[in-house]
Order: structure tokens, then sequence, then C-alpha cells
């Protein structure tokens, strides 16, 4: 459920062209975690709570997004487009109440962005993840800060939903594969308004690809990552229908401390926003405190974000803006206190997110998104 | 302040009034001098401020480029891209093209639409639904006036349609297209290469990043100051503007001759009235002050109307200036012309400086005049006593200097000391003036020329300063005349021949699209061998060039195929290198030539060994030899077309030549050539036509010097009409005299021709033989240095004859409205008046 | 005290390279309101001796002061300014420029002192040589004896104490001539100036308080006229 999706959602060709994500897919690594370019939409996402030796603590996101224009590039060049390769790259600095976030986009192009399985690199520029065996090596680079990070799986990939398919809505290829990394021990350098800082903790990543998602009456999403303190994880969806009804295709994943996971639909959760901050950019009101209830695994949680601003605010007209931070989890499962960390995205708050292109408009042409800055 | 405004109206003012035509003249003079100056320079600036790159307007200034001649690899770009380190890219890829309607020239632009959508002038909505039309553009208002129009332009040999989507708005980009990058490689025949990439850096970047940078590059590419070309352009018309500055400056000396002239006639004049306000108490620089100060008047009056006039020139100057930029330097669409402060304070700035400087002498001779002048009794004539013998040791003097300085080596890469070699020159013949026509009006011509004549004569001699400085002023203005028309006929007759020498194929092929000066259009790599095919033709020829930049300066990179240059070609070499021997190693690995602008400006000589970061690789090549060329004052550095090959892989040719075989019919070739080139845009032009073409574009580069000539000569006609004016008003009494001892009007008409016509000639004379030296120094010292051409010396005689004829003939016009008013004087009233 | 004071003055010139002894050890006064004559052939040194007591030219030897200051010490500059404040000249041809008007040939001495109100006093000293209504004629609407009037108010402009003339009444006829020759004699009377005119006319040298008789560059002879 990443927003990085309606960047270009709207200039979406007939998914007919491209494979639909259906039951049955079969995984394999370390191939399944590089490039699918049969899919239309592919993303890495990686999320984390970390903290210097002196304890300030400090989010990150960067996340690297492809999405087909075409089957089929219109001539050898390699500047003729097929793939589009965005990406985001964000620091939360909790302790300052700062955020900052970057935007790129670019083509394959002679390989300015990619997805590389025999480099094991995904990269946009000199924003990249490569793998070197099991272990991730993250870098982003920009005018305020370089991060370099090397995250350790924990656990073994989580594959979501059901048969290998994550379902988003009804009918045929409404649906994801969707793997996890949801314990990641992450070590290394932060780079950072003229300091250095040695940085340990958690982080999270997801993986998916897919051709034609969502449905029109869903309205916007809001995804959790959980890290509980008993080594087990969650990641909750709730995607938001037209009149503020829950979507019945919502779903969650509960990663035990074997690495074992368990499907949740949207029956086994409940979701309530109890605190609402209005973005000053985009007058968005976000709820930035919810009660997480999951009666099924006796967890009830509150969950807070430690800094309310960390809204990335598209500055285009059709650049939707969307809300993604580091969250603070606490309460009580079984009985006994729990607390955890993760993130939040929440998408569709300023403006309904619009996931397939609208009718023409009179002139013949569909939106379609403008290139970040 | 309030008495001596007042003084300064009733004295000198008001008596310019008082002879308002003269007055009139000598402000004309001193106008048309600044406004020639204001001209070229507003010109001049206008034409070198449209080197800059249309991009920095479009995409913001960048603070580095990356370069290399014959472009880059574009997996440079990836490989940068990746560098981790904090920087932005921006790859372009650019090219020339002309609209297919009008033939106008376009500049194309390639570049990264998506990942510069942000900063680019292209953005919107449609950007990625125009990305999937592969002939998608975005333009400038000249090329399109609305999205969706289709055009047709002309890129290297194709004529093909585009889709405009949108307009781009900037200055400078009326005539500049963006396509994406992918398609702009398609289109220019560069797949795979980049022209450059632009880097900006961000603010707080520290030195390390560009230091990490500079590491990441491989040899043979250049990182350098973003804009350089820019700057390369500029400085590469540095030498061209320099030299038409000091031209424009011609008209201001001889205005300058006449504002001393002005002056001094008012000092003349007025000695009893400068005596009676010593005897009232003036001081000496009070006197002073008020003649410069009259001088001055002159000087910011001509100066303001020159500003005027500038204006009306600088339009035409520009339109000389922009073809003759288009054809020799590079492609350009010239600045609005601007008149800024900078432009306002030039022109007083000239204006009052010319203006003090040439009223100083006369000024000073006002604050020497004795009070005791004032009690002296009737009319005090007094002519400066001239020391003929001591001005002519002070010509001498200045003549030695003036070799001794045309001997000097250029200074900063102009040729300051030829510059001041000229203008010893001229002060020197303006030193000497006073004894010539002394000893001229010594001879008794009576017998042969008739009484007036005598009279004309000694009327010359009685009043030597004053006619030296006019005499002068006008040898001055022809000697310039004469030396430009020797070097320009010179110039000429030397191309001329070397055309004849050089161009040696039947027929020459070129794409459409290419513009003067830049070599980046191509031909079909196919043609060539298509043509040889064609029983007419015997063999043809294929060049390729690459515009490429050589320290810091522009420069041409080419290829030829040496053994049909052996066979074919008749380059001739300087110092008498051997030919054949030269040729030979030329094809056998990494061995150039170079031509002579080249070989000049860089200061290079065969044995030296030309480093050229080539398509990202260092190459290095021996230079054999350096052969004459007049195609170009950028230069030439020639290889071989194999070796360059194993470079830069592009089989495109810039041109061919086509040799027929012996005996075939030239129509019937002609026609041939053109059904084998059908459908494509090609210019196929015959060996006299591209001569004819070349002399044309010649003439046409030298429209803007004979335009300064004929100027320059204006003002001196203007002020020789000035002075004789003055004169017939100064000598009114003497002619009064002279009709009532009997002379008719028209013999005093003659009279005062004869005197015009005297001076005239005595100024031609003098002008020719400066003429002559400031020629060589032209010719041998400042086109030398500047330009590096080695030109013939040939005597343009016809033209020569006509100038000279038309200066005189202007020099009598000049006389024929005082001469009408002193025979039409009264002589009882003059007498009457006294 | 004498307003004008000539002590032993030589001038001698250099003209191609000969030495002409303009004036020889020439010593005389004048006083204030005295009106004296200065009489000699052509050449005898009367416009030499006229330029060294205007302090328009320095001596070869000797002294001249005027009002009490020597000439000696004083450079060009310095000169200028005694003439503007003490000397005033009347000239034969009556050096009148011709493209001012009357009272802007009388302003011209206050004007070149920078002086302000230069206006009202021309037109008072034209008032005084009885040229009011003229004052705007320019001076080719003049006849010589109006001219001369003209140039004796520029003389008297700047109110100096010393009036100096040299042949006023040489371009005149008789009957214009008596007339300057009497407006000169009210200057030394009437304002109390020294008037010391250069002259050929017997009519106007009787005219005169004191006669000096020049021959040679020397003093021949001083008269007393009986006249004052």
């Amino acid at each position: 459920m990443k927003a990085l999706a309606v960047l270009v959602a709207a200039l979406s060709l007939p998914a007919a062209e491209f494979r639909l994500a259906k039951p049955g897919y079969e995984y394999r690594f370390p191939q399944d975690h590089f490039a699918h370019p049969e899919f239309q939409t592919e993303w890495w996402y990686f999320t984390g709570n970390l903290s210097a030796a002196s304890g300030r603590r400090f989010g990150f996101e960067l996340t690297f997004f492809r999405h087909a224009v075409a089957p089929e590039a219109a001539s050898a060049s390699p500047w003729s487009v097929r793939d589009l390769w965005m990406a985001h790259a964000a620091l939360s600095d909790i302790e300052k109440g700062r955020f900052l976030w970057r935007e790129r986009i670019n083509r394959t192009g002679p390989g300015l962005a990619g997805a590389d399985a025999a480099t094991g690199c995904v990269w946009n520029g000199n924003w990249q993840v490569c793998w070197r065996g099991e272990r991730m090596q993250l870098e982003a680079v920009t005018e305020e800060f370089m991060l370099r990070l090397e995250v350790v799986p924990q656990k073994p990939p989580v594959i979501h939903g059901r048969d290998g398919t994550s379902r988003k809505g009804a009918g045929e290829g409404r649906a994801s594969h969707y793997i996890s990394f949801t314990r990641l021990s992450a070590t290394g350098t932060l780079s950072y308004a003229g300091e250095r800082f040695a940085l340990a903790g958690t982080a999270w990543m997801d993986h998916e690809f897919f051709t034609n998602q969502l449905s029109d009456e869903q309205l916007g999403w809001d995804w959790f990552s959980i890290q509980l303190d008993n080594d087990t994880e969650l990641m909750l969806v709730q995607i938001r229908r037209a009149g503020g009804a829950v979507d019945p295709f919502s779903h969650g994943t509960l990663v035990e401390v074997s690495g074992r996971s368990r499907h949740l639909e949207a029956g086994d959760f409940r979701l309530e926003p109890l605190t609402r901050w209005k973005s000053p950019a985009t007058g968005a009101l976000y709820p930035i405190r919810w009660r997480i209830q999951v009666p099924a695994l006796e967890l009830e949680l509150e969950a807070a974000t430690p800094l309310a601003s960390q809204e990335l605010a598209g500055s285009k007209v059709l650049l939707p803006s969307y809300w993604e931070g580091a969250m603070d989890y606490r309460g009580r499962l079984r009985g006994g206190p729990v607390t955890g960390r993760g993130y939040l995205e929440m998408t569709g708050y300023d403006r309904p997110v619009r996931l397939s292109p609208p009718p023409p408009a009179p002139g013949g042409r569909a939106a379609s998104a403008t290139p970040p800055d | 302040m309030k008495a001596r405004a007042l003084l300064f109206y009733r004295l000198l003012v008001r008596p310019m009034l008082a002879e308002p035509l003269r007055t009139a003249l000598t402000l004309l003079a001193v106008a048309l001098g600044v406004g020639v100056v204001v001209a070229i320079e507003s010109a001049g600036r206008a034409a070198a401020g449209s080197f800059r790159s249309s991009l920095e307007t479009v995409a913001g200034e960048a603070d580095y480029e990356i370069t290399a001649a014959g472009g880059l690899p574009e997996e440079l770009l990836a490989k940068l891209a990746r560098l981790p380190v904090p920087i932005s890219l921006a790859p372009r890829v650019e090219g020339s093209g002309r609209l297919a309607a009008t033939g106008t020239p376009v500049r194309l632009v390639g570049m990264d639409l998506i990942a510069e959508g942000g900063r680019a002038p292209v953005r919107g909505q449609e950007l990625f639904e125009a990305l999937r039309e592969p002939h998608s553009i975005w333009c400038g208002r000249a090329v399109a006036t609305q999205p969706g129009q289709t055009i047709r332009l002309v890129i290297h040999d194709v004529a093909r349609e585009y889709t405009v989507r949108g307009l781009i708005e900037g200055a400078g980009l009326d005539s500049t297209l963006i396509l994406d990058i992918g398609a702009a490689q398609e289109a220019l025949r560069k797949p795979g290469r980049l022209d450059r990439i632009e880097v900006r850096l961000p603010e707080s970047a520290s030195p390390k990043v560009e230091a990490r940078l500079r590491e990441a590059l491989p040899e043979g590419v250049l990182l350098r100051p973003a804009g350089a070309r820019t700057e390369e352009n500029r400085k590469m018309l540095a030498a061209f503007r320099w030299n038409l500055r000091v031209l424009s400056y011609i008209a201001l000396i001889v205005g300058a001759f006449l504002i001393y002239n002005t002056i001094a006639i008012s000092v003349l004049r007025r000695r009893a009235e400068i005596g009676l306000l010593r005897a009232l108490g003036a001081t000496r620089g009070q006197v002073g002050a008020a003649f410069l100060a009259e001088s001055a008047l002159f000087g910011a009056l001509g100066a303001a109307l020159g500003l005027l006039a500038g204006r009306l020139m600088a339009e035409g100057a520009l339109r000389l200036m922009a073809s003759t930029v288009d054809t020799l330097y590079a492609t350009s669409s010239p600045a609005p012309l601007s008149f800024d402060a900078a432009i306002i304070g030039l022109a007083f700035a000239v204006g009052l400086l010319v203006a003090v400087a040439s009223a100083l002498a006369p000024a000073i001779e006002a604050a020497r005049v004795a009070p005791v002048e004032a009690l002296a009794r009737g009319r005090y004539h007094w002519e400066r006593r001239l020391a003929v013998r001591r001005n002519l040791v002070g010509t001498l003097a200045l003549a030695s200097a003036a070799g001794l300085a045309s001997l000097g080596p250029p200074l900063g890469g102009k040729p300051v000391l030829g510059y001041l070699a000229a203008v010893l020159l001229i002060a020197a013949m303006a030193l000497a003036m006073p004894a010539l026509i002394d000893a001229v009006a010594r001879l008794n011509l009576a017998r042969l020329a008739g009484v007036e004549t005598l009279i004309a004569l000694r009327g010359l001699r009685a009043s030597l300063g004053r006619s030296a400085v006019l005499a002068g002023a006008l040898a001055t203005a022809a000697a310039m005349v004469i030396a430009v028309g020797i070097l320009i006929g010179s110039f000429r007759e030397t191309v001329s021949l070397w055309l004849e020498q050089q161009l040696a194929a039947d027929f020459y092929l070129q794409p459409e699209a290419a513009t003067g000066a830049e070599r980046d259009a191509t031909l079909d790599p196919a043609l060539a061998a298509e043509l040889a095919r064609l029983d007419e033709i015997a063999e043809v020829e294929r060049f390729r060039a690459y515009d490429i930049s050589f320290n810091g300066l522009p420069a041409y990179l080419a290829a030829v195929e040496t053994d049909l240059a052996r066979r074919w070609g008749k380059l001739r070499f300087l110092g008498g290198q051997d030919r054949e021997a030269i040729l030979e190693r030329l094809g056998t690995g990494n061995y150039a030539i170079a031509s002579e602008p080249f070989a000049s400006k860089h200061g290079l000589r065969p044995g030296d060994i030309l480093r050229l970061p080539l398509a990202g690789r260092a190459a290095e090549f021996e230079l054999l030899g350096i052969y004459t060329d007049y195609s170009n004052e950028r230069g030439y550095i020639v290889v071989d077309r194999d070796v360059l090959l194993g470079y830069l892989p592009d089989p495109a040719p810039t041109s061919l030549a086509l040799y027929l075989q012996a005996g075939a019919d030239r129509t019937s070739a002609r026609a041939a050539i053109e059904r084998a080139c059908a459908g494509r845009e090609v210019r196929l032009i015959s060996n006299a036509e591209l001569r004819e073409e070349a002399l044309r574009i010649f003439d046409r580069t030298f429209a803007i010097t004979w335009a300064l000539e004929a100027i320059a000569l204006s003002v001196a006609v203007i002020g020789m009409a000035g002075a004789l004016l003055a004169l017939v008003i100064d000598r009114r009494r003497e002619l009064a005299l002279l009709r009532f001892l009997g002379a008719a009007g028209t013999q005093i008409r003659r009279l005062l021709v004869g005197e015009a016509a005297a001076l005239g000639l005595l100024a031609l004379v003098a002008g020719s033989a400066l003429g002559l030296l400031l020629a060589l120094i032209l010719i041998f010292v400042i086109n030398k240095q500047s330009f590096g051409w080695t030109i013939q010396l040939h005597w343009p005689a016809g033209l020569l004859a006509a100038a000279l004829g038309l200066v005189y003939l202007a020099t009598l016009l000049a006389a024929l409205y005082p001469a009408r008013l002193a025979q039409r004087l009264n002589p009882i009233e003059v007498i009457h008046e006294e | 005290m004498a307003l004008l004071e000539l002590e032993e003055v030589s001038k001698s010139y250099r003209t191609d390279g000969v030495t002409v002894e303009a004036l020889r050890g020439v010593s005389l006064e004048v006083d204030a309101g005295e009106f004296v004559a200065l009489v000699g052939r052509s050449g005898c040194g009367k416009t030499t001796l006229l330029n060294l007591a205007g302090a328009m030219d320095q001596p070869t030897a000797g002294e001249v002061r005027i009002a009490g200051v020597s000439t000696r010490r004083l450079n060009d500059a310095a000169l200028a300014r005694l003439r503007r404040t003490s000397v005033g000249f009347v000239f034969q041809s009556f050096q009148l420029l011709g493209t001012l008007t009357a009272v802007e040939n009388v302003e011209l001495p206050l004007l070149v002192a920078g002086q302000a109100g230069a206006r009202r006093a021309a037109l008072e000293r034209l008032d005084w040589v009885g040229l009011a209504d003229l004052a705007n004629r320019y001076p080719h609407q003049l006849s010589g004896g109006q001219m001369q009037r003209v140039a004796i108010a520029r003389a008297l402009a700047a109110s100096p104490r010393l009036i100096l003339a040299d042949e006023p009444t040489g371009n005149l006829d008789s009957a214009t001539a008596e007339s300057i020759v009497g407006l000169l004699g009210r200057i030394a009377s009437e304002q109390g100036a020294a008037v010391l005119m250069a002259t050929h006319s017997q009519e106007a040298a009787a005219a005169c308080h004191r006669l000096i008789r020049l021959r040679d560059g020397r003093i021949e002879a001083i008269e007393e006229t009986g006249r004052r």
C-alpha cells in the first residue's frame, strides 16, 4: 500500500498487457527480491527506527518504486521509456522535531535507475539498496543528509495474504505479491547537519509487485507496521471507502517469534483514530494517535507518533500528499504490558487517492502526473 | 557660481549660437564619432550576448559541465549518477537544424525531460503522454505559435514532421527546440552519446564534492565551470570585437582633430577678447577652464546626439556583425540591443574625454594670452610660430617609435602595440603637416595655376596652424580608408587565390541543416558509397569535422581521407614544408596537421604534441605541419579519417567533395548526383558556386569595416566644411579687400575652392603615404596577431583610386557652400563693420 | 599717500634677439582724485607704462605699487585679482564684446570677479555716464562716443581706485573726444579715483591736472596745468 503508486497511477495503460497477481505464485529468492517487469508496478520500501549512541532518535524511509508505462519500450534506445523509477528518502529527526525528505524520478536510461539481480542492487541514482548475501546495504545521499545502513534480516521473508497473494479488492488480479522483512537489525552512519552519527535500530522492508490493484471507491488507506518488544510483528492495513466505511479487503499479518506468519482478515482488527494533526502545508487532518484492537490476539495498543510533522507534502497539482512516520506503540497483550515501534502511512487525507485513470477530459487527455522537482 | 554660468553663457555659448551652421557641423562630427563607438559597442555586446547558452535561461545555471570532444558515452552519466555525492546531473544533447519552410536555423537541445521535469520549461500534464510519441518537441515562439502545430524540421540531411507539444518562454529561446534526450540522440544521429552533462552542486557542498567528482571522471573528459562554452565563444569573438572597437574610434579620432580645430579657431579669434578679460582681472585658470568648458559642452552635446545616432546605427551594425558571427564564429541569435547606463556612460566618457583632450592645447594657449594683448591697437593678428624644424624632428621620433612598436609582440593576445604604432604614425603625420604645407605653399605656382591658387596657397600658409590641423584630419581619414582598403583588397585577393588553388573538387555536398559556423550537421554515411557508384564520378572524398574546445578556445577537429587528400588535394604548408612527406605520415597514426589561424592562436609549431580529450579518452597527436587556410578563424586540427574513427566511431561525413571523371559533363553529372540524393535534404554546390559564396561571405564580413571607414570620412568632410566656413568668416576683411582691388565674385569663390582643393590634395598625398604604412601594420602586425592570417600584399588600385577620388570630391563639395558665402560677401558692409 | 607709485621702473623686451628698452628708470606718483595725462610720441613707452601701472605686466626692474600694494611679489593670479579690484581700463578701440549688450559689457568685470547683483551696479554706472536708456543696445548699434562711454562705465564697474586710459579719444571726433575727457575728469573729481590717461591729443592733455612727458622710455618733464 504505498503512496508513490499514486504518482503515476493516472497514466496507467490498460493493464491487460501486464501479468496479474494471482494465487499460486511461486516465490524464489533471491531472484524475487529484484525486478518483475512483467508486472506493471513494483516497490521496495524500507522504514525504521534508529538511535545514536547518545540515545538521539531518528526515523528513516527509503523507497524505490517502478511503474511500467508500456509493456515494451518504443525503441531500442535506452532512453525510450518503459519503466519510470521514483524514489523517496526521508529522515525524521525526532529530537529536533525536523522532518526532511527528497524525491526523484528517472527512467531506466543507460542505468540511471533499476533493480538488477546480477549486481544485487535496486537503485535510483545514488540512492540504492544492494544485497550482499542476506544483508542489505542502504545508501541515500541528499543535499541535507547522507544515510548509510546495513540491515540484517532477523526472520525469513514473510509472504502476505493467502496462497502467495495479497488481495486488495474484488475481482481478478486486484491483488499483489507482497513480501516483507518484518524485523531487520540496522546499523550504520548518518551524516547530517554537520554531524556524523553511528546509528543502530530496527527496520522493516516491504517489496510488492502487481498490476491493477485498488478500485474506484477506495479513497485511501492507513498502513501500520508494528514491531513489538516480544519479538513479534504485526502489519495492518485499513482501506477506507467513500462514505467512511472500512473496506472489507482491509487485512493484516501477524509474524510470530518463530517467523511463522498468520493472515488477518478485516474483521480480525479494529483501528480507531484518536487525535488528529492538521498539516499546515495541505490542510489535511491526519490521525496521529490511534487505538488498535486485535481481539483474536488479545492485543490492544495505543499508537502515537513522537513527531507530528512527517507529511510528505506533494507540491504539484497532481502529486498527492501522504503522511509516513515513525510510531510508538504501548498497550496490553494477553493481559501483560507490551510496547513496540514501527511506522504508519496514511494516504487520501488531503483528497481522495485515485488509483485508476479518470475518464478522459474533454480535449481527449487523461490526467497525468507532474514529475517532482 | 551664477556669475560663472552667466559668463560662460555670454562669452562662449552665445558665439556658438551666432554661428549655428558651424556649431552644428562640429556637433555633428562629434555625434557621429561618439555614435559609431556607441553603435559598435552595443552591437558587439548584443552579438556576444547571443552566445549565452539558451539552456542557461531554461534550466537555471549549472555549476560545472562535463564534456569531451566528440561527446561523452551516456554510460558515464549512469556511472556518475551513482556517485555517493550530493550533486545533480543534467545530460544535454545539442545540435542545430533548420525549419524546412523558411530555412531559419534553429537550435536543438535534448534534455532528460523526466528527471528534469521540475526544472525544465517543459512540464505539465502532457509530458508523459507526449514522450510516448517520438517526434514531440517543445519550442520557442519563433518556431511555432501554439501547441498542436506540426512543423517540418531539417536535421542533418533529413526532413521530418514534429509535433509541437508546448511553447517555451524566455530570453533567447525563440529559436530553440527542446526534445527529450532519446529523441534528440536519434534526430541528431548521436546514439549513445551526450554532448554535455551539467552539474549542480548544493550550496553547502564542500570542495571535497568537486574533488570526488573529478576523481570519478575518466581521463579525456573535461570538468569545467558551466558556461565555459559561452565564455570560449566570447573569447573567440573578443579579437573581432576588439578590432571593430578600435576601428570605431577612428571616427572619433578624426572628430578630435576637428574639435581641436574648432577650439583653436575660437581661441585664435578671441585673442583680443581674452586679453581684455585678463585685463579685467580674469586669471589664466579661468580663461583656460572656459575654453575647456566650451569643448566639454561640444563633447556633452555631441555625446547626447551621438547616443541617438548610435542607437540608429547599432541596428545596422548588429545586423552586419551578427551575420559575420554566424558565418565565422558560432550560430547565434543576437541578444536585444540595450542602451543601459554603461553605454550612456561610455558615450559621455568618450565624448567628454575626446573633447577635453583635444581642447587641452588650445585652452593652454588661451590661458597664456597676456593681458597686454588687449591694449594692442587694432586687430591683433596672431599666428602660432610653428617650429617647423623642431616638428620634423618630432615626426622622425614618433615614426621611429611607431617602427619599434610595430615589431612588438601582442599584449594579452591583442595587437596593442600594433595599434600604438598606428596612432604614433598618425601623430607623426600630424606633426609633419605644417612643414608640408609650408613647403608646398612656398612653390611659385602662380604661372602654373593662376593667381587665385597662389593667394589660396599663401592663405593656407598664413594660417598654417589651422590648415595643418584640417589637413591632418582629412589625411587621417584618407589614410585609414587607404589602409583598410589595402588590407581588405589584399585579403580578398589572397583568399580568392587560395580558393582557386584549394577547391579542387568539382562539386561539394552538404547537409541542408548545415549552418555557418557549426559543424554538427552530417550526411547519411551511406550516401558517399551510393555516389561513388555513379559513372560520372571518379572519387568521393569524405570530410568530417567536430566542434571542439582546445585550450579554452573553440576549434574544429576534422578528419580527412589522407590518401585522397594526397591524390586530389592541394594543401600548402607554411615554411616550405614538404606536402608529400607530411601527408604520407598523416595517415599512419596519431598525427595531425593544423590550419594557420589555429597554430598561431595557440602558438604551435610542427613537432608539438596536441592533447585532446576525445570521447572520454585522452588522445595525443603529433603536429606534422601547418597549412594555409582562410576558411575559418577558429582553425582546424586535421587528422586521418580512420584514426579518428578509432576514437569517434561515427562514420557520417560533414561534407563530401565529389571529383568527376575526366571528360564528364557537368550538367548531366549534376543531374545524376541530384537523382542519387533524392529524398535527402542536401545542398549540392559546384566549385564555382562555392568560390562565389565564399567571396560573398568575405565581402559581407567586411561590410561593417567599410561602413566605419565611410563614417570616419564623413566626419572629416564635415569638419572640412566647418573649418572652411570659419575661414571665410575670419577672412571676410581680406576677401572684401580683394574685391576692392578688383577681384570678381567668381574669383573669390575659386579662391576658396582652390584652398580646399590644395588642402585636400595635400591631405590625400600625406594620407596615401600614411595609409600605406598603416596598411602594412594592419596586415603584418594587427591582423597577424589578432587573427593569424597570412595575407599577401596586393594593390586594389581601382578601389583606392575610386576611394581617393570620392574623398577629393567630397572635400571640394564641402568647400562649395563656404565659397558661395564668400562670393556673396558685400565688401562695403564688411569694411564698414570693422 | 599716492595711489599709484612707480619707483625706478624699467622694462625691456626681447624680440627676434634684439633687446628693446621700453622704460628706463621711471619714477612717478599719482594721487587719488588726480587726473594725469601721459604724452609723448608713439613708441616712447606710454603703453608699457600703462601696462605696468595696471598690473598687467611686471617691470624688469624697479617697483610698482597700486594702492600701497607692490606688484613685485605677486604671481599671475594675484595680479589678476589686483586688477579686478583696483584697476579700471579704457582702450582706444573700446574693446567692447560685440556679442554682448552695453549693460552686459559693463557687467563683465563684476562677473569675472564672481560678484552677484552685477546688473544693478552696471546700470548705475551706465546711468552715471549718461547711457541708461541705451543699456540693451549692442555695440554695433552705438556711436563711437557712446561705445567709449560704455567702456568707461565698464572700467568703473568694480569701483576701482585707479583708472588707466590708453588713447581713449584716438578713434573719436573732437567734440565727442572732449566729452569723453570730461567724463574721465569727473571720475577723478567726483569719484576720487586716480586717472592716468595716455594721449596724443593736446586738447585732452590740457584738460588734466598734470602732464607727464615721456621720451625714449624716460620721463622728460612733468608739467602742472594748473587745472585742479
